[in-house]
C-alpha cells in the first residue's frame, strides 16, 4: 500500500548520495528487506518500475532493483535456542516460554547502489 | 562505481520524528499514538477521555483520516483543540505530516496530545511519530485472529485496549486467548478491557494516562 512512498524515499536517498559524488547515471540499487519489515518486495518492484518509466532523477532507463531478503530470526533468552519465528513470535519452540527476542527480520535498508 | 550505503530507508521519517520528540520533551507534553483498524473505537475512546480528563489536563488531538474533518469535529464539539490531517489516500500518518501541523498547537498550553492514526493495522506500525507511547485499540467484533495476523502492530505497541467488551456476551471473542496470543507476540504488552460505550474499564485507562503524564513531568 505505501510502497510507492517508500520507493520515493529510497530514490531520494540514493539521489542525494549520487549528487554528492557526481554520479549521473544510477544503474542498480540493492535493498535488504526483512520478512517483518512491513515492506512488500513485489510492490517495491512495481513501484520501482513506475518511477523508472517516469524517468525520475538520475535513474537510468534500464536500472535494476535487487532485493535481498532477510529472514526473521529469534533467539530465546532462556535456552539460547535460535529459531525462525512464526505467528507467535516470541514462543520458543524448545522451552515453550514467551522468551524469544527478534534478532533479524526487521531490516529495511539500501545496501548499495551502482552508477557512473 | 559501487557505493556501499547501508542506510535505513525511514531515515527521513526518523529525522522528523526526532524533531517532534524534542518538541514534546521540552514542552513536557505527553504524546500518545493510537492505532487500530477502522471502527475499533479510537475516536469514541478519545471523546470519553476528553470528557473525563478535560478539567484535569489541557488536551489536544490530531486526527488522521484519508478524508473529511468528521473526527476532529467530534473532538471539537467537546471543547478540545483538534487538528485534522487528511492523508488523501495515504494509509498511515508519518512524522513529517505531524510536524507540519504542530505549529497549530500552543505547546505551553497543552499537557496531553493524542494522535489518532489512520485506521489500519499494518502501515502505521512502521512509522515513528515522535510519540512517547504507542497504543493499539482492538475491538471485540474484529475477532480473535487479529493479534496473530498482524503481529508487527502488536509487537510495536506497549498496550492493547480491547474495546467494546459490552459486546462479549453476543460474540465468540475469547479474551483469555487474546491475552495468551499477545503474550506470545509481545510479553511486555498488556491488554486493557474497556467499553468506550458503557465506560467500563475506562478508569484504568485514565489511571495509566495519569501515571504516564507524571513520568514525563518528572523528567
Ligand atoms: N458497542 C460498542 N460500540 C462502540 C464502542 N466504542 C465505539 N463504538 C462504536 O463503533 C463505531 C466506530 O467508532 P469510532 O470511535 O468512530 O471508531 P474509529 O474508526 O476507531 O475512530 C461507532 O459506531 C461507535 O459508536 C463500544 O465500546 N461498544
Ligand atoms: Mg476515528
Ligand atoms: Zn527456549
Amino acid at each position: 500500500m505505501h510502497e510507492m512512498a517508500l520507493m520515493g524515499d529510497i530514490l531520494q536517498l540514493v539521489e542525494r548520495d549520487a549528487a554528492s559524488r557526481e554520479i549521473n547515471q544510477i544503474e542498480k540499487i540493492e535493498l535488504v528487506v526483512g520478512d517483518l519489515s512491513n515492506a512488500l518486495p513485489d510492490a517495491l518492484e512495481m513501484a520501482f518500475t513506475v518511477f523508472r518509466a517516469r524517468g525520475i532523477g538520475r535513474l537510468s532507463s534500464n536500472a535494476q532493483l535487487i532485493i535481498l531478503k532477510e529472514h526473521a530470526k529469534a533467539k530465546c533468552t532462556v535456552c539460547a535456542h535460535e529459531y525462525e519465528p512464526e505467528a507467535r513470535l516470541t514462543i520458543c519452540p524448545e522451552c515453550q516460554l514467551p522468551s524469544g527476542r527478534l534478532i533479524a527480520g526487521e531490516t529495511f535498508k539500501v545496501q548499495s547502489y551502482e552508477g557512473s | 562505481m559501487k557505493v556501499l550505503l547501508e542506510e535505513e530507508v525511514l531515515t527521513d521519517n526518523n529525522l522528523s520524528a526526532k524533531f517532534n520528540r524534542d518538541l514534546f520533551q521540552t514542552s513536557k507534553t505527553l504524546v500518545i499514538n493510537l492505532m487500530s483498524s477502522p471502527g475499533a473505537g479510537k475516536t469514541t475512546l478519545l471523546e470519553k477521555t476528553v470528557a473525563a480528563l478535560g478539567e484535569e489536563f489541557r488536551i489536544g488531538v490530531i486526527e488522521g483520516d484519508l478524508a473529511t474533518e468528521k473526527d476532529a469535529d467530534r473532538i471539537r464539539a467537546l471543547g478540545a483543540k483538534a487538528v485534522q490531517i487528511n492523508t488523501n489516500g495515504g494509509c498511515h500518518l508519518d512524522a513529517r505530516m505531524v510536524a507540519k501541523v504542530l505549529p497549530e498547537f500552543d505547546f505551553e498550553e497543552i499537557d496531553l496530545l493524542f494522535i489518532e492514526n489512520v485506521g489500519n493495522l499494518v502501515c502505521p506500525s512502521g512509522y515513528d511519530l515522535g510519540q512517547h507511547h504507542k497504543v493499539a485499540v482492538l475491538s471485540v467484533p474484529e475477532g480473535n485472529d487479529k493479534i496473530p495476523k498482524y503481529p508487527v502492530m502488536f509487537r510495536r505497541t506497549e498496550m492493547v485496549i480491547l474495546n467494546k467488551v459490552d459486546l462479549l456476551p453476543y460474540l465468540d471473542f475469547d479474551v483469555q486467548m487474546a491475552i495468551e496470543d499477545l503474550k506470545g507476540i509481545n510479553p511486555e504488552s498488556k491488554l486493557l478491557q474497556v467499553s468506550a460505550r458503557t465506560e467500563d474499564g475506562l478508569d484504568e485507562w485514565f489511571a495509566w494516562i495519569r501515571a504516564a503524564y507524571k513520568q514525563i513531568e518528572a523528567q
